[in-house]
Formats: structure tokens, sequence, C-alpha cells
């Protein structure tokens, strides 16, 4: 039964199997740099490495700045996307616009934005020291940067998912009795939240390895990037490595969370 | 009254519904129209899904326009039930409940308690239907509105439910809005029918009247009459139109001899043969038979007649026999009663009428 199918296809090109390779080359180009770098570190360097005071202080501004970052992401960033899922309004492709353009912007063009909107010779960063906080060179200045560059994962992720709630299934509830806020907090938050959950974890991700913008705003105090990149510069390659790898192992958690949601906002 | 809607107005890009009033006792009102004619826009104005441009929704005298839909209490059941699909069957209508007493009581009212574990996805179409009308009814609402509760069902299963919804509705004790597009569901649940025509309500009535008094051209045609065009040459309880060349003896109209008229024959009222002689007085007309559906409990013969363009429309038990074929020769006689002349001049005559929003 084959056999005539394969007859008449002689000296056609085999389209699956060219997409099978070049799908399978791709592939390998993400992964085999991954598992060089794992086989290159002995765990003994890393540990050690991970030792040092420096590298500690990094990841303890880089955890808490992250945090903080995707807290407020989140905070401010639900009621935006709820927003632009539900409001027909002639606004929406304006504000969704707004939102995205920090995810085009390279981060370091970010960075020199917010430097001239929060510097210290900026109004606001001159208000803000006669207060007694630093916006730049400060744990401040990271949460600044990486809550610019991170929130728009919230947004955009969560109003797709928001987007993806029935708004019958809401009017039922409304007509059962129930108010808006019962009504978000039993019907529609659960039920979005697979995707809100994957924005959540791809901004604190996002946040973990953002390195443009925070560089431009906090040299001081180190996140985990930063001390990637002075290590690299100062001592090189085999320096930076071992710091490289706890990066590599936030953003291999982050991708597990995000399978295990199911919802990875690519294959929506 | 208990439900009321008055002059409500609502426009759309495209669409607009009303001015339209309309006035629910405690009583099922089917809401009866094509789709698009707005029965689904009259439903989301009532349970505050949506706002009306103008006019007003009260329910016990109480004005709820300005109200948000939860403290309307108008419970409104969805086409498609409108389950939380996170939720089991049980946890849906607790939602809803009261008290968890009632999440029981109204399950076993709708004979749901077997299916109460399942989660909602995993419902077939009737039982969903009935877990959400036991979640709406959990609620123990003041009014009730049904959206096309029947449409996506089976014929079994929508059969079934149909007969179980009379019951229950009429036992409810607060007014149903039951919206359709289906006649037989509209005729089969509804105290009256209210007939939705392009954003207005052309006839309210009780199901017999509506079928066979149609207010208008369009209402007659929805309920399946077949519409005539004619003159009238004579007036009163023996009112005879002329259609063709034949004279149609019709149901009493006091429209004047002269005037020109539209006629609603009702199908199913038209008899093959001659009229047996005890009965109503009938017009005999021949034709022949130009198309035969079979409609599976019964056949629809369209007969072309002689001196008109418009042929007649004959519905024919399918125990009958011989049914006639295509191009058969054929007698059908069409009784006084089951023509009605459309337009003014009924209400003299017809005290039985209940026509609103003409």
């Amino acid at each position: 039964m084959s056999h005539p199918a394969s007859a008449r296809e002689v000296g056609r090109p085999d389209w699956v199997r060219v997409t099978l390779v070049l799908g399978a080359l791709l592939a390998v180009y993400y992964l085999v740099p991954l598992a060089a770098l794992l086989v290159a570190q002995p765990p003994g360097a890393v540990i050690d490495r991970l030792a040092t005071p420096a590298v500690q202080r990094a990841a303890t501004t880089s955890v808490a700045a992250a945090t903080v970052s995707t807290a407020l992401a989140t905070i401010l960033g639900l009621p935006l996307a709820y927003w632009l899922a539900r409001s027909d309004s002639a606004l929406t492709p304006v504000v969704t616009a707004v939102v995205v353009l920090p995810l085009v912007l390279p981060p370091i063009v970010s960075g020199m934005l917010l430097v001239s909107v929060f510097g210290p010779a900026s109004p606001v960063g001159a208000v803000a020291a006669d207060a007694g906080l630093q916006l730049t060179r400060s744990l401040a200045g990271v949460v600044l940067a990486q809550t610019f560059v991170a929130s728009p994962f919230v947004v955009v992720t969560a109003r797709a998912a928001l987007a993806d709630v029935d708004p019958t299934l809401e009017g039922a509830s409304r007509s059962l009795g129930k108010s808006h806020w019962t009504t978000l907090r039993r019907v529609t938050i659960p039920l979005a939240k697979p995707g809100l959950l994957a924005g959540i974890t791809l901004a604190f991700a996002r946040s973990m390895g953002e390195f443009g913008a925070t560089v431009m705003m906090a040299y001081y105090p180190r996140t985990l990037t930063v001390q990637t990149w002075v290590a690299f510069q100062s001592l090189g390659l085999d320096a930076a490595f071992p710091v490289a790898v706890v990066l590599l192992v936030v953003a291999l958690t982050a991708l597990a969370v995000l399978t295990v949601l199911g919802t990875t906002p690519w294959d929506a | 009254m208990p439900l009321t809607v008055t002059d409500v107005e609502r426009a759309y890009p495209g669409f607009s519904l009303g001015p339209l009033s309309l006035s629910v006792e405690t009583e099922v009102v089917s809401v009866l129209g094509p789709s698009g004619c707005g029965k689904t826009t009259l439903l989301s104005l009532v349970a505050g899904l949506d706002q009306p441009d103008r006019g007003t929704v009260a329910l016990h005298g109480r004005p709820v326009t300005d109200l948000p839909p939860e403290d309307r209490g108008i419970a409104m059941v969805f086409q498609e039930g409108a389950l939380f699909p996170h939720l089991s069957a049980r946890e849906n209508i607790a939602y809803a409940a009261t008290d968890t007493d009632r999440v029981e009581a109204v399950a076993a009212t709708l004979g749901v308690e077997p299916v109460l574990d399942r989660q909602a996805t995993a419902l077939s179409g009737g039982e969903r239907q009935r877990v959400a009308l036991a979640r709406a009814l959990a609620a123990d609402p003041d009014a009730l509105l049904l959206d096309e509760p029947l449409a996506n069902l089976d014929a079994p299963v929508r059969e079934r439910l149909r007969g179980e919804l009379r019951e229950l509705l009429a036992d409810l004790g607060v007014p149903v809005v039951h919206v359709t597009h289906d006649q037989r569901a509209a005729a089969a649940i509804g105290d009256r029918i209210a007939v939705m025509h392009d954003g207005g309500i052309d006839h309210v009535g009780p199901p017999a009247t509506v079928f066979t008094r149609p207010a208008t051209a369009f209402v007659a045609r929805f309920t399946g009459s077949t519409i005539l065009t004619g003159t009238v040459t004579r007036r009163g309880d023996d009112a005879v139109v002329a259609w063709g060349g034949y004279p149609l003896a019709a149901a009493p109209s006091t429209l004047e001899p002269g005037t020109a008229v539209e006629v609603a024959v009702r199908p199913a009222a038209v008899g093959l043969g001659h009229p047996s002689a005890d009965g109503d007085p009938a017009t005999v007309v021949a034709g022949r038979v130009t198309q035969r559906l079979f409609e599976g409990d019964r056949h629809r013969l369209v007969v072309a007649v002689p001196g008109s363009d418009e042929p007649l429309a004959v519905t024919v038990s399918q125990d009958r026999r011989p049914i006639p074929a295509v191009g058969d020769r054929v007698t059908v006689h069409v009784p006084r009663s089951a023509v009605h002349v459309l337009g003014a001049g009924t209400q003299g005559l017809s005290p039985g009428d209940t026509t609103e929003n003409p």
C-alpha cells in the first residue's frame, strides 16, 4: 500500500526530513553551549566561587530586587492587563504599544532613559535624594531598572490569559448575586491562574537576568549579572562562569515552572 | 406587575433595540424571535449585564435600572450553561447557594444528584443545562431569565427537558423570561409568547392566540403560517376575502370590503380532500402538488393553485394513505377558522386577544 505512494514521490524533496534536520540543527545550537558550560565547570569550583562574599552579596541583591520588582510588576500590571483584556476603548492599542515599548527597547537605552529621569541631576532624583532615598547606585535603582524592563511580561502574558476567560462566566457570576470583586477572585483569577503565574515567573526570570538597564542605574550594589560582567572583565571567562551557572539554574527553574504551568507564552 | 420593562432602548452600531415594553407577571413569558432580533440583548438589559440608553426595568415595583447585576435579584441561565469550568457541578451550585442546604434541594429538584461531584467540563449537554438551572435556583432569585436553554441539546434530551421545564417553571412563583428561536419550545414552556422582530415586540399573547391570530405578517410567517394577499369582499362574523379567483371564508374581521389585506393560513388546519359536512365552513380549492417534504412526523405539501401565484402549504399526517406525490392533482379545503385576516379590525370581535405593542 505504501509502494505506489513512494513510487509517486520519487525525485521529490522529502520536506518532512528537511524540516526535521533544520529544526534539529537549531535545537543542537541551543543545547551544546549549555552542556559545554555544565561540563566545563567542575561542581567544586562553582561551589567555592559561590562561597565568596562578593557573589553572595550579589545573589542577595539580585533575589531581593527581583522579588520586589516582580511584586511591583504584579500589583501594577494585573489591573492594567485586566483593563486591556476587557476594554473596547480606542485607547487599548496605544496603551498596548506603550506597555510593549520596554520589551523592544534595548535595555541599555532603557537604562539611559531611567537615569535621565531618576539620576541625581534630575528633579525627581534630587527630591528623592533630599528625602534620603538614592534612586541610582542603590537597591532602589536596581528595582526601578528591573521593573521597567520586566513588568511588560506580566501585563502581556496576563492580558492574554484574562482575555481567554469568557466574559459570559463573569456575567453569570454577577447575575448569581456576586460582586465584581468576588467574581474576579473566585472566577476570573482562578481560570486565568496558569497564565498569570506564567507572566509573574517570566517577569522574575527577566528581573534576575536584567543587565543593561541595571548597570546604568546601579553599578553598585552589584547584581549577579553585573558581578558576572565584572568577574569576566577583571579575571576572565573562567572566573565569570561559576556565577553564570547560578543564573543558568535560575533560568532553568523558571523554565521548569512555566512548563509545569503548561502555558508557555510562546506556545500560545 | 412583578417584572416590567418600560420603553427600553439600546443602540449599537448596526442594530438598535426598542423602544420596547414588556410586563411579566408571576408566569413564564417566552420571547420568540429569529437570531439577531435582540432577544439576548433584552435579557442582558434586564439582568443588568448591559445598560439601556433609555427606559427602565423594574422588579416588584422597584426600579433596578441603575443597580449592578448582583443587586437585582435576577438570575440568568445562559445558552451553553456558562458553568464555571474550574469547579465541580456541586461547587457551581454552591457558588450561588444562599445556604448550603439549598444545594441538595435544588440538585434533587433537577435530578442532578448523581453528577454533583463531576467536573463541570465533564457533563453532557443536558446535565450541563440542568446544573446551570439548579445553580440559578440556588441563588433564590426574584426573577429568572433563560437564554435558549434547550438550543444546543440533542432532540430527545431537548424534548424531555422541555416537558420538565414547563412544570418546574410554573411552580417557581417568580416571573420567568424564556428566550428562544424555536416556536415549539416557546409554546410548550411559555404561558404567553412575545414575538420579537427587529428589536421590537410584534405580538404578545397566549400561545394559541399568537399562532392562530398573529398580529403581523412577520409573526404569522415566523410561527409557520402561509401568507396570502387578497381583498376583503365581506366583513363581519362571516367575512370573505377574495384570493386569486377564490372567495376565502375568513375568521371574523371588521375591515371594510375593498380593503387590500394579507391573510395568514395555518398549514396544519388546511385539509386534503373535501371537508366533512358537519365541520367548519371551508373554501374548497383544487391545485397541483409542487413540493413534498417529509418532516419526520408529518408531510408538508406545497400546492400551486390556478389563478394565484401564492401556493398553499398543507401538512398531512404521516399515517394518511396515499400521500399525494409531486405533480398530483389534489383538492384541499381551507376552513374558515384557519384563515386569519391580518391588520386592524379584529379587536371588537376577538376578545381573547391580548395584543400589546402592535
